[in-house]
């Protein structure tokens, strides 16, 4: 009831025009987000954040966080009518939505999304209503070792739960942990991997990492060459779903929104990977898993569900115990740093309108977006005619002023397009770079809760399994570790077998 | 994918090294308490047994997958855009920040992109407005100016 009483005040709180105003703003950028490919919301986020910088935090967090789930709604738009995901977590949707395009029945497909995305979308803030007071409130039990390991878990889950390979979602948590040592030690305020630059004392901030590795990084992928995809050209008419529709895909929308929420909840995992299980599953129950890759109305609305209930159930970790699970919310994070929150288990009880406000902006903000996916579907599909080309330079321009923003120093500008050229880099050599944004945000944390823990025990590590807690996060991060490996050996036994079987093939030929 | 990955492995080598090495003279551990350098020195640990891993998985892989780098044209976008980036930080304290967002726009535009110049004016135009009415106007930021005054 507590739960009940605290969400009336955060409507009170949201409800405000102002706040109003901007829940619109921010899930109109973000559906436009969405829906351009080549940049996806934590990257109109980062691009957006120095934008907030005069505003109230209420209203800036709700506008940040409106850009993020409102991109999972506008990427739907460029998976089915041009067959190329607006951002990574539509990738599924791209597989069915633009097949059903194409059988001209792409008004069906969008209908699906769309109310998938809003059932899931509130579903989720519901569930978020509970589990949010509930786990700050058992979190306020935890020290030093907790706070290290659960932050060590955030990392290292991130390897092991992604969809590329572990070793190099390691490597790149490890760079972002290598940037976050730069400046001058938390505890000891010696200056340390500085080489004498006095722009480097205070550490490289958050933003130019962030709209480096994430915005330009994109913006450079995207000049390799010409944008010349064309939307599939078709009447957006009966946006609805017909009673065979809905009794198709009710229960894949359940299913989606269920495992996309838990996935969210999990740290590292994120919208994206929420999809494809949500996808594969939905391919297993279904009564007609030979429709799925050629134009499965199922298995659009359970991956569409999926990303949106996990973008919603990845807020849980973030705002009980300043964990983020996602690139998203690192940025959301990021965020109530600049504003002058702290975040952790105590956001509940301190900001107790901030949190509350936000939750209850997000069921204000899939309400406005179920609008503006179901009768103005045309009117964002016209954005797709206008040639990406012309929108290169204004997000180049305003990300670079947003960096210049932070703290009037072109340093910070030259900053971000170094780390906008690694960005780059690291998406050619294959190396994801959310662990590394991640790890660029948890890395104060990470590092002073381990060294306090250090200094408790007077350097004995055995304080990390001590108390019963901290015993079964330790495990987790182990199992974390070990679980890639053990896939690593899997498939390479697998390989094996293949290679004898097709070894004993070609003798018998 | 295999030169991709040993180019990766060394680097991350050549930065474990460096961060040893920038942080060799700070004390790993102070009478009660973990050092400066302590995190740092285990981080190092981690970024070379990453390298050594990857190293070890890539030489173990038999698979040969290529790897997908853009042609010739798509490499030239990309540097003469980064090249464009670079200098317009470079030229922004002796031109201002505006009139340098305004030639680099024009340059993506007209030079990179090879679009029409009409539409290309009415989007830089967009740009300028849209920087001077968010950053300027709104947030009263203080832009860096130049001899134009802007």
């Amino acid at each position: 009831m507590d739960a009940l009483a605290s969400l009336a005040q955060g409507f009170a709180v949201a409800m405000t025009p102002t706040n109003l105003l901007f829940v619109f703003i921010g899930v109109t950028l973000g559906q436009l987000i969405g829906a351009l490919p080549g940049i996806g919301p934590s990257a109109g986020m980062a691009l957006l954040l120095p934008v907030t910088f005069g505003l109230d935090p209420v209203t800036a967090l709700v506008m940040l966080s409106g850009i993020m789930y409102g991109g999972m709604y506008g990427g739907t738009l460029t998976s089915v009518l041009v067959n190329v995901p607006g951002e990574a977590a539509s990738v599924m949707t791209a597989v069915d939505g633009n097949q059903l395009a194409r059988q001209g029945r792409a008004g069906q497909a969008l209908a699906a999304a769309a109310i998938g995305s809003f059932l899931a979308g509130i579903g989720a803030v519901t569930a978020l209503v509970f589990l949010t007071p509930a786990l700050s409130a058992f979190a306020l039990g935890f020290s030093a070792p907790e706070y290290f390991l659960l932050a060590l878990l955030g990392i290292t889950a991130t390897a092991s739960l992604g969809t590329g390979s572990a070793v190099k979602a390691m490597i790149g948590a490890t760079l972002g942990l290598m940037i976050a040592l730069v400046g001058t030690d938390p505890i000891q305020g010696t200056s340390r991997l500085t080489f004498g630059s006095l722009e480097l004392l205070e550490g490289v901030d958050f933003l130019p990492v962030a709209i480096g590795v994430f915005g330009i990084a994109e913006i450079l992928v995207s000049m390799e060459q010409t944008q010349a995809s064309a939307a599939v050209r078709t009447r957006l008419r009966d946006m609805w779903l017909t009673r065979k529709d809905w009794v198709e895909c009710r229960m894949a929308m359940l299913r989606g929104g269920v495992i996309g929420f838990v996935i969210g909840l999990m740290p590292g995992a994120g919208p994206t990977v929420a999809a494809l299980l949500a996808y594969v599953v939905e391919k297993k129950a279904s009564p007609h898993p030979e429709k799925f890759g050629h134009g499965a109305l199922d298995g659009v609305a359970a991956a569409e569900s999926a990303n949106n209930s996990a973008a919603h159930g990845a807020m849980v970790p973030m705002l009980a115990l300043g964990i983020p699970g996602s690139a998203s919310t690192a940025v959301l994070l990021a965020a109530l740093v600049l504003l002058g929150i702290r975040p952790g288990p105590m956001l509940l009880t301190e900001q107790a309108d901030l949190v509350w406000g936000l939750i209850a902006s997000m069921f204000i903000g899939n309400v406005i977006l179920l609008i503006m996916n179901l009768p103005l579907a045309p009117l964002f599909a016209s954005v797709l005619r206008i040639p990406y080309s012309y929108l290169v330079p204004g997000i180049l321009v305003v990300s670079l002023v947003g960096a210049y923003a932070i703290s009037l120093s072109l340093f910070n500008v030259g900053l971000t397009l170094f780390f906008g050229m690694v960005g780059y880099l690291m998406i050619r050599a294959d190396i994801p770079r959310a662990p590394l944004v991640l790890a660029v945000v948890l890395a104060p944390l990470m590092e002073s809760s381990l060294r306090q823990s250090l200094m408790l025990s007077e350097g004995s590590p055995a304080i990390f399994v001590q108390r019963p807690l901290s015993a079964v996060l330790a495990l987790l991060v182990i199992g974390s570790l070990v679980l890639p490996l053990f896939g690593f050996f899997l498939a390479r036994r697998a390989a094996r077998r293949a290679g004898v079987a097709e070894a004993l093939s070609h003798s018998s030929d | 994918m295999k030169a991709v990955n040993v180019i990766t492995a060394l680097t991350l080598l050549a930065l474990s090294a460096l961060v040893l090495l920038g942080t060799w003279e700070l004390p790993y551990w102070a009478e009660f308490a973990p050092g400066s350098a302590f995190a740092a020195f285990w981080v190092a640990v981690v970024g070379i047994v990453l390298a050594i891993a990857l190293l070890v998985t890539t030489a173990m892989d038999h698979g040969g997958e290529p790897h997908s780098f853009p042609d010739r044209r798509g490499l030239v976008r990309v540097a003469a855009l980064a090249a464009g980036l670079w200098v317009m930080v470079l030229v922004i304290p002796l031109i201002g920040f505006v009139p340098a967002a305004i030639a680099f726009s024009l340059f993506l535009l007209l030079g990179i992109e090879r679009r029409p110049l009409v539409p290309s004016l009415f989007t830089t135009a967009v740009i300028t407005g849209l920087v001077y009415g968010v950053f300027i106007a709104w947030l009263g930021i203080a832009l860096p100016t130049g001899p134009f005054g802007i």
